[in-house]
């Protein structure tokens, strides 16, 4: 028995691939939404895999640092260091914000990561894709290749100029932006000083207060002034464990004995997955089932459309005693046909377009598997339709009058 | 005959499926987790650490004469402004004297109230002295009675402590119209040194109280930088160590400079060493004092020893060490670094030799099953 | 006229009613048709007279109301369906050519023709050698390969006629075989027809009101208002 439907296809190839071209950019873009999906819980884990912590101390009661902003003094590590099982503490500072390079401005997340030496400190990029890592206690940035900067580029952030020493790859927060990492004592600095003018403002201000101002008490004022331009607060402590300690017992102590909140790893990636993306993964849900169903409808469509362009034929086939499985498998042939070739084109077009959506594009090969499974069920069903049409043609349409 | 007429037809859906499929199966292959990861890969060499410290501070100076009166008092005048030099002994300025001069006038007539108490004495005494004499003649001769020569005798006695007591009256009016006039020159502000004003801090009419300045005043040759140094970056700082400063309003010149001395307290607050770096030449002109420096320590040189760059370093199971390339796979060798210098050179005290292939950069953090795929340099890195 | 029982195809008073009650209307009242093997029958009859009803009921695609049909020496129908797979019996038993040739499109001649063989079963290269085989009896082998939209009109009437016939079914049902066709073409179709129908014997009843080719029939049955006439014809030599 010769194969009806590639008979088919064969003869009218043109249109049936084009139109399997067509149907394949559509699952492009739902490979993609769910590649943008992925993303976005793999920004999560990147930024929790990067900052290379087992625990994160943050301000009391917040779901701090991404989720929520926390901020602990500068020397609470100390105290966190004295603890049974932690092995490593350090500061850390995140901030937002658009950094300027020249003209332009990138929007990135300013990481502020403790001094010391590459591998010794948490936070600090694991790796690095060009360049060396920081070396100076300031004035030095090591950036995320999306940002765009290049190294040796300087950057403003607030007031003062950064050089790009090495850049990196996929450090990204949690909202896919790119990180810039720069030292601590800055990135305090940065997070907490003012424009100039609002320094002047506020030295004003303070001026002003008779309290503070006194004319018998020479020196007050410097010293008022002084303390309001210090700033001993970072956003969290990562803490990293020695071998051998589980994470809850060791965050149940720092939140019994130092009065912190503790997120370990698995709390961290909820936070990050459950509650910060919730929102948009239900948003890219909708989509997604959005695409599913005009690609089922484009798929039914097209397929109803060549069944009824050959509705005669299917009479006389019919007429000559073609069994109904056989036209049957005809059409479902060729509409599974229509959904390979859209799936490879698809695949294709998902894989070499990911790369140039500004957000990190995730494809996955269990999600292949799954559109793979999903267009053959679309297929399927929508190819009924069409199969049931072409059951009900009666074979006496084929003979005239 | 029949291959020939479904020829056209045939290669024509080859020409699309085939490429179609060896593009499918290359992009299952080459993209998501299958891939191999990119890396570029070097070579542990021998070579020269010049370890560095780097920090910032900020220009102060060594001395600051704050130059204010002692009494609380109201400014009369002052002579000169902020950037004017001066030279030690210079009158800078004046406090008014308001009713000082006045009281040295009173004083001044106590004075001479006093050196007319003295005459006044002095002539009761010369009297008593005479009258004493002659009744002490008389009562030689008995021609009067020893009664009134002693009385006589008392009367000169009185006579000489009115005396004293009018010399030292004038000796106190003396000493207090001194003291008065002390407090006039006292008004007087005068500079210390030699040196550059920094601050006029009141005008003429501004009541100051004691000890509030009136005019800073700073020796430009004692100028320094207070340095602050992370903790942690801090090892090898020592005194004499020769230092580069770059000021932030001159980025473009480098000054040279010396480490003058480590201080003994460190800030326990922001966890930073303090040092004090002088200039070689007082830079001309002068810098701001507040102003901010980039400082450059050099240490020096660690000779001949196995060197990497600090971006190969990575953490793995709790160890820093890197990634070491052996036949194409990946083994993570743990390392005891030494020295490091600005440029990211760290050198390898243990766990290395020269000429080991080590992984510099990765395109995704690596484990020991990270199949890889060495390229000259990673895409988007290049400049 | 000597009716060999058991041969041929035979319908006995048979019946089409379309509707129920008050609104029925008989299509068919009683047609009585034979064809022998071998024998070329022409059925005419004007627009409505009841032969496309009839031609469905014989290619077993509508459902007679009453009667009898007996193809061969098996009864098909006999006031109902005695076969179960109608399919089967269009298949195997009955051909068709149509008024259009109704060639499938994406097929070319030979799978046109050897597509029922391979419906019934056969290798795919045993149906095509059968296909070929008739194909070069209907002289149009050189055309083996070309798609149907290559053809010409009596080209397609002949691949048509080849499908008809590759099966050897017993009968043969041609609707309007000639009506696209000039009188040459037209004669040479009849030609074949007579042709197959003496070699292969079967039995052709051809549906027309071709004023050219009704002359070469020996028998031809009148049908008017579902009712069938039979009446000898002029049986003109196909030679001239």
């Amino acid at each position: 028995m010769i194969s009806l439907a590639s008979r088919d296809i064969l003869h009218g190839w043109g249109k049936f691939v084009f139109t399997g071209i067509g149907l394949g950019l559509l699952i492009g873009v739902t490979l993609v939404m769910a590649g943008v999906y992925r993303g976005m819980v793999d920004d999560g884990k990147a930024l929790l895999d990067n900052s290379g912590a087992d625990l994160w101390v943050v301000q009391r009661d917040t779901l701090g640092p991404y989720a929520e902003s926390s901020s602990v003094h500068d020397d609470t590590y100390r105290g966190l260091l004295g603890l049974r099982g932690v092995e490593r503490a350090a500061n850390i500072t995140y901030l937002t914000m658009q950094v300027r390079k020249g003209t332009q401005d990138v929007r990135a997340m300013v990481v502020g990561i403790t001094a010391g030496q590459p591998g010794q400190v948490p936070g600090w990029p694991p790796y690095l894709v060009a360049g060396r890592q920081i070396t100076r206690g300031h004035y030095e940035a090591v950036a995320d290749i999306a940002t765009g900067f290049r190294i040796g580029d300087r950057l403003s952030i607030r007031r003062n100029q950064y050089t790009v020493v090495g850049l990196t790859r996929r450090m990204v927060s949690s909202s896919g932006d790119p990180m810039v990492f720069i030292p601590l004592k800055d990135a305090q600095e940065a997070q907490f000083l003012k424009d100039n003018d609002a320094i002047w403002q506020s030295r004003r201000r303070t001026e002003a207060n008779p309290a503070l101002n006194r004319p018998g008490v020479p020196g007050l004022l410097d010293a008022v002034l002084a303390s309001q331009s210090t700033n001993p607060y970072v956003n969290a402590v990562l803490v990293t464990l020695e071998p051998g300690y589980a994470p809850d017992e060791v965050a149940d102590s720092i939140r019994r004995w130092q009065r912190l909140t503790v997120y370990t790893r698995a709390q961290m990636e909820d936070i990050l997955v459950g509650k910060l993306i919730a929102t948009s993964a239900r948003q890219i849900g909708m989509f997604l089932v959005i695409l599913a169903v005009v690609s089922a409808a484009i798929v039914a469509f097209i397929i109803y459309t060549l069944t009824m362009d050959k509705i005669r034929e299917i009479a006389v086939l019919k007429l000559i005693g073609t069994r109904n499985r056989t036209i049957a498998g005809m059409i479902l042939q060729q509409a599974v046909a229509l959904g390979l070739i859209g799936f490879v084109v698809g695949k294709i077009a998902a894989t070499f377009s990911a790369p140039f959506f500004p957000k990190y594009v995730l494809l996955v090969p269990a999600d292949t598997i799954a559109g793979f499974a999903a267009v053959m069920i679309i297929c399927v069903l929508a190819s009924l339709v069409s199969i049931r049409l072409a059951l009900r043609v009666d074979p006496a349409e084929a003979i005239g009058g | 005959m029949r291959a020939l007429k479904l020829q056209g037809r045939t290669v024509a859906m080859i020409a699309i499926i085939v490429p179609l499929v060896l593009v499918f199966a290359y992009v299952a292959m080459r993209s998501g987790p299958l891939a191999p990861v990119k890396v570029t890969v070097v070579r542990a060499q021998e070579g020269t650490v010049s370890p560095a410290l780097f920090g910032i501070g900020t220009v102060e100076a060594r001395h600051t004469h704050r130059i204010g009166p002692t009494l609380a008092g109201r400014v009369k005048r002052v002579d000169v402004h902020v950037g004017d030099r001066v030279r030690a002994g210079q009158l800078i300025g004046e406090m008014d004297a308001v009713d000082l001069s006045d009281r040295v006038r009173a004083q001044e007539a106590t004075l001479k109230r006093a050196q007319a108490g003295i005459r006044e004495a002095e002539a009761r005494q010369a009297f008593a002295q005479a009258q004493a004499r002659r009744y002490d003649k008389l009562s030689a001769l008995q021609a009067t009675s020893e009664e009134l020569a002693i009385t006589r005798r008392q009367e000169r006695e009185i006579a000489e402590a009115g005396l004293i007591a009018a010399r030292e009256a004038l000796a106190g009016a003396q000493s207090e119209r001194a003291a008065l006039v002390a407090q006039l020159d006292n008004l007087k502000l005068v500079a210390p040194v030699d040196g550059v004003v920094t601050l006029r801090e009141a005008e003429p009419g501004t009541t100051v109280v004691a000890g509030q300045a009136v005019v800073e005043l700073i020796d430009p040759a004692s100028l320094w930088i207070n340095l602050r140094l992370d903790q942690v970056n801090a090892g090898g700082l020592a005194s004499d160590l020769s230092a580069d400063i770059v000021l932030r309003s001159r980025s473009a010149e480098t000054l040279p400079g010396r480490v003058l001395r480590v201080e003994p307290k460190a800030d326990a607050v922001t966890e930073e060493l303090l040092a004090k770096v002088v200039f070689e030449h007082p830079p001309e002109p002068i810098p701001p004092i507040g102003e901010l420096a980039e400082v450059t320590v050099a240490l020096p040189l660690v000779q001949a020893a196995v060197v990497i760059p600090n971006a190969a370093l990575r953490r793995e199971a709790g160890e820093v060490g890197v990634w070491q390339v052996k036949e194409g796979r990946l083994q993570f060798a743990p390392l005891k670094l030494g020295a490091t210098d600005l440029d990211g050179r760290v050198q390898v005290r243990e766990g290395l030799t020269e000429g080991d292939e080590i992984v510099l950069y990765s395109e995704r953090a690596l484990s020991r099953d990270s199949r890889i795929d060495v390229v000259p340099s990673l895409p988007g890195a290049e400049r | 006229m000597s009716i060999h029982a058991g041969r041929g195809i035979r319908i006995e008073g048979l019946v089409k009613r379309y509707g129920h009650g008050d609104t029925a209307v008989d299509a068919l009242k009683g047609v009585n048709m034979h064809v022998a093997p071998g024998e070329v029958v022409g059925l005419i009859g004007p627009s409505g007279s009841g032969k496309s009803t009839l031609l469905k009921c014989l290619g077993a695609v509508i459902d007679p109301t009453a009667g009898r049909m007996t193809l061969g020496d098996e009864s098909i129908f006999d006031n109902g369906w005695k076969v179960r797979d109608l399919r089967a019996l269009r298949r195997d038993k009955i051909g068709f050519v149509f008024q259009a040739p109704y060639l499938i499109p994406f097929l070319n001649v030979t799978d046109n023709v050897a597509l029922l063989p391979m419906l019934a079963g056969i290798p795919n290269a045993a149906a095509r050698a059968q296909a070929l085989a008739l194909l070069t009896a209907l002289d149009i082998q050189h055309r083996a390969e070309a798609m149907p939209s290559q053809l010409s009109g009596g080209e397609q009437q002949r691949v048509a006629i080849a499908r008809g016939l590759v099966n050897r079914p017993p009968v043969i049902l041609a609707d309007e075989p000639t009506a696209p066709l000039d009188s040459a073409r037209a004669m040479a179709v009849v030609r074949i027809l007579n042709d197959m129908a003496s070699q292969f014997q079967t039995a052709i009843i051809v549906v027309t009101h071709d004023e050219k080719i009704i002359p070469t029939f020996k028998r031809i049955y009148h049908i008017r208002d579902g009712v069938t006439h039979e009446e000898a014809g002029e049986g003109r030599s196909l030679s001239a």
